[in-house]
């Protein structure tokens, strides 16, 4: 019998604060360590092993060092791209270390006659075989899939896993309902395992014709809303599969190792003094030692400006108590007497991308792409392309010429002129 | 008027029912449009019956007959046969055309006037609407005229399209005609719930072959091709008030339903598969609950304790955007086949009760937010309506969300387009608010009373050119239109050839 270890969406480098940086590293590392302890023959990362292409370098280090480890136990850990780690021109951190050997990058493709053709990569030592897609910006790669020669890939004998990054529309938490995603039916049939990456929640399911597209979630958080899941109750980890010519066992390592704290508090029908004393009162009396807090406050309030509920006092409170960090969630919070926010989403993401829905149709272009949903899609994909911000002891004229080659291609523009 | 066109003249009759003698040589059919010329109006007329004419008596003609046929003389003719035997062709004036005007007629036409065919010049006034969808072409009995007939389709998917005809007298050729004129139009969304799959087109043409599909068709089956949707409804989407009008329930059943609600909330039905016992609901209850959702969902628990699915289309791990994003799509605009052939009668319409209710719910909102006006007109196709319409399931089983809609779903821009082969059986105050009836051919007496009795125009003489529809000939009859319009609907095949091309982006492949 064989055992793989299946992880995703590591995002290494998403966190900025050092206590969630800390516990980012954390969470690869441990997870890491378990892979070694389970003696697994290898280890899939299906895609975000980094939160963007080219990482913090401290936090890279950090990483290398761990994979450099399994790799000396002989353990090959097998990767595709993901969307955040995605690389137009192939120059992502994933192609670094796959050039030095201490991953291995397993897409092989060929183009034929407008179709792809995926190669398998055959693990040495099991002999599993793998086929792998990498993931684009914006959902892009289900033009890929929308090509794809899924005939051949079936038809191919043996123990075969498909690896992925993308939504499948059919499993996707009713909470991520607008996220770009693809039909299962894109993907080829018959394979003994779907690795999947992208949806950050833990899921084991089957369909008719794929007996089990698996999800492990994160191992800690690329969002606040990963941060928020967590102290919900959703269990970070991954999946150890044992198998010889079938799957004959799938467990998930849960590999949480901090407190969390969900607190949700409804404004509603108060104003924002009421508010803002009721909710300190609330606080008050919560045990937050040593635990991270997430915090939600949403509803309406009778009067008052939403900012009059300080962010700063509350997050001061609970550190105060001892909690080890604050993750506030307040973009349900309106005011009846200052309707300054007329979008109420779940986070940044999902207000932009409402805004530019409610607010495309305003903008006249004959262009088809920068129409209705495409455009949305575009535009929000371009947000994030021109708000990132320079790496540290990155050049300015690197900085904007990166910027700008990311937004051409986000464009798919070659060059602009004049 | 040029003596060639002339094909008869008025000699007689009365409002609806002018006597027209028609001129020898011609050939005036059953259907036909026929125009009354007058000072600077056209009178549009259209035949309902065909009768013979005669200025021999009866007793004469039946001789002449028996001489010819019993070889007494075989070359016995009358004398200025034209004028001894004709046609009279009953016609009554559907419509009054005044330049671009076009009135419903309140005069007779001039005694003897001369009466000539339609041209596709007398129906210019025929326009393309805004928001178009296309039926087919003017039809004069069975000649074909290139004048080409649309519908505004905000006006008439909110108002209710009802389609009445037989088997075979071609009901989702004519659908499909209408939705491919409209899969570019973001102003509608569509929701198409097909037992039949043959709207995508899986073993031929159909809508998938649109150079718009892509971006504006979307297909659920519980067969997907690659690209296409799996159809998959997560069990917590399902609300107790989805089975209202569908499935009938005791009190005792409704009472445990609801215990089961107020206590789990959405995994009310996960736990009653389960047998989760539930305090005040008797195990017998229980029971037949349980094999209630069996026979209509097809959930079990497998002898591992999983829940199980038998037609795969409910679970309870996937599926849990399903209504999301059908109704997401529906209010962007697209048109949403449900591909509901693998599943038994009550299973699809809960399918789409809970997808219709998630749209009135959510269109209610609208409403109320004043945010109506900017969304698009959402229109359910629904086959065999009376199977939730009809005057018998109302009675026995209430209201369900579809009768819902009839009913009010004008007022949230929401229609029906109600397919069905026996009209009779809805209940006229449901009919009278389906304001456009697109007739089809149809055999039977009492359908076609029930189609003309609910008619938008009179079509109380059109008993008989119901009954002659051949498959394609269709009658409009639309409170949007100005007079019952005979239609000539094209065969689908033969009307996408145009609009097919092949389109392919060339994708690079990175990775």
């Amino acid at each position: 019998m064989h055992k793989f270890a299946h992880l995703a969406d590591c995002h290494l480098g998403a966190n900025k604060e050092p206590v969630l940086q800390k516990l980012e590293m954390n969470a690869f590392k441990t997870a890491l360590d378990k892979c070694i302890e389970e003696e697994v023959d290898f280890i899939i990362i299906s895609g975000d092993l980094f939160h963007v292409n080219i990482p913090d370098m401290k936090v890279t280090n950090e990483a290398v060092k761990k994979m450099k480890e399994v790799r000396d136990r002989g353990i090959p850990i097998y990767v595709i791209y993901g969307s955040h780690d995605y690389s137009p021109n192939e120059t992502s951190m994933v192609d670094v270390l796959d050039s030095a050997g201490l991953i291995k990058k397993i897409v092989k493709v060929e183009e034929k006659e407008g179709g792809l053709k995926l190669e398998f990569f055959t693990d040495p030592k099991t002999s599993a075989k793998l086929a792998g897609i990498s993931a684009r910006k914006a959902g892009l790669e289900k033009n890929y899939f929308e090509i794809l020669d899924r005939e051949s890939l079936e038809k191919e004998n043996g123990f075969k896993i498909f690896v992925f990054h993308s939504a499948i529309t059919e499993l996707k938490p009713e909470y991520l309902a607008e996220m770009e995603s693809i039909p299962v039916s894109l993907l080829p049939r018959g394979f003994d395992y779907y690795a999947g990456g992208h949806i950050h929640q833990h899921a084991n399911i089957r369909l008719p014709g794929y007996e089990r597209i698996v999800y492990p979630g994160p191992l800690f958080a690329g969002y606040p809303r990963d941060l928020e899941l967590s102290a919900k109750g959703e269990k970070r980890g991954f999946y150890i599969i044992s198998f010889d010519e079938k799957v004959r066992d799938i467990k998930f390592v849960d590999i949480s190792f901090y407190d969390s704290l969900y607190v949700e508090y409804d404004a509603s029908n108060k104003n924002s003094i009421q508010a803002q004393k009721e909710l300190l009162d609330k606080l008050r009396k919560i045990d937050v030692g040593n635990k991270l807090v997430v915090l939600r406050i949403k509803g309406e309030l009778s009067g008052g400006k939403t900012s009059d509920i300080s962010s700063t006092e509350i997050r001061n409170l609970l550190l105060q108590k001892g909690a080890i960090y604050v993750s506030i969630n307040r973009y349900g919070l309106t005011s009846k007497e200052y309707a300054m926010v007329k979008v109420v989403g779940e986070d940044i993401p999902a207000i932009e991308s409402k805004l530019f829905t409610e607010n495309i149709g305003a903008v006249k272009v004959s262009n088809e792409t920068l129409k209705g949903e495409r455009g949305v899609r575009l535009a929000t994909e371009l947000l994030k392309v021109l708000r990132r911000e320079p790496k540290p002891n990155e050049a300015k004229k690197d900085y904007e010429e990166q910027i700008r080659r990311d937004a051409l291609e986000m464009l798919q523009l070659k060059e602009v002129s004049g | 008027m040029e003596e060639l066109e002339i094909v008869g003249q008025v000699v007689g009759g009365k409002t609806a029912e002018l006597l027209i003698r028609e001129k020898s040589g011609k050939k005036i059919e059953l259907g036909d449009l026929l125009i009354a010329e007058e000072e600077g109006a056209l009178l549009i007329l259209q035949v309902y019956d065909l009768a013979y004419g005669s200025q021999v008596p009866q007793s004469t003609r039946e001789l002449l007959a028996g001489l010819k046929l019993e070889g007494y003389g075989t070359e016995l003719t009358f004398l200025e046969p034209e004028l001894r035997n004709y046609v009279i062709a009953k016609a009554k004036a559907v419509a009054r055309i005044e330049g671009k005007d076009v009135k419903v007629p309140k005069t007779l036409p001039r005694f003897f006037s001369y009466i000539r065919y339609i041209t596709e010049k007398d129906l210019e006034f025929f326009t393309k609407p805004p928001n178009p969808v296309y039926v087919g072409k003017v039809r004069s009995g069975s000649k074909k005229l290139d004048v080409d007939v649309y519908l505004n389709g905000v006006d008439v998917f909110t108002h209710h399209v009802v389609i009445p005809a037989t088997t075979g007298r071609g009901k989702s050729n004519l659908v499909k005609v209408m939705l491919w004129s409209i899969l570019d139009q973001p102003n509608f969304g569509v929701l198409i719930l097909d037992p039949h799959d043959e709207y995508y087109g899986r073993h031929g043409k159909g809508l998938k072959d649109s150079p718009y599909a892509k971006d504006s068709l979307i297909y659920y089956s519980s067969t997907p091709f690659p690209g296409t949707n799996t159809l998959i409804v997560n069990l917590r989407s399902i609300l107790p008030s989805h089975f209202q009008g569908i499935v009938e329930f005791t009190d005792a059943q409704l009472d445990a339903i609801r215990s089961y609600y107020n206590r789990f909330e959405d995994e009310w039905i996960e736990n009653i598969v389960r047998g989760t016992e539930v305090d005040g609901v008797a195990p017998r209850t229980l029971e037949v609950l349980q094999r209630k959702f069996y026979n209509v969902l097809g959930v079990y628990l497998d002898d591992d304790g999983n829940l199980q699915c038998r037609s795969k289309v409910f679970s309870d791990t996937a599926g849990q955007t399903t209504t999301k994003d059908i109704v997401n799509a529906l209010e962007k605009g697209k048109k949403v086949i449900v591909d509901t052939s693998r599943l038994l009668d009550q299973a699809e319409l809960l399918i789409g009760s809970i997808i219709v209710s998630e749209i009135f719910y959510r269109y209610q909102i609208y409403k109320s937010e004043g945010k109506l006006e900017d969304k698009p007109v959402v229109s359910i196709v629904i086959e065999e309506a009376p199977r939730v319409l009809g005057t018998d399931v109302l009675a026995s089983l209430g209201e369900n969300i579809y009768s819902t809609v009839a009913r009010e779903g004008r007022k949230f821009k929401i229609g029906l387009i109600a397919i069905t082969q026996l009209i009779s059986l809805i209940p006229r105050q449901i009919l009278a608010n389906m304001n456009t009836k697109i007739i089809l051919g149809n055999e039977m007496a009492v359908e076609r009373k029930a189609i003309i009795d609910s008619a938008a125009q009179d079509l109380s003489e059109d008993d008989r050119t119901i009954a002659s529809l051949d498959r394609g000939e269709a009658i409009l009859s639309s409170s949007f239109t100005k007079f019952a319009v005979p239609v000539q609907i094209p065969l689908f095949e033969d009307y996408i050839k145009a609009t097919i091309k092949a389109e392919k982006d060339k994708t690079i492949f990175v990775g």
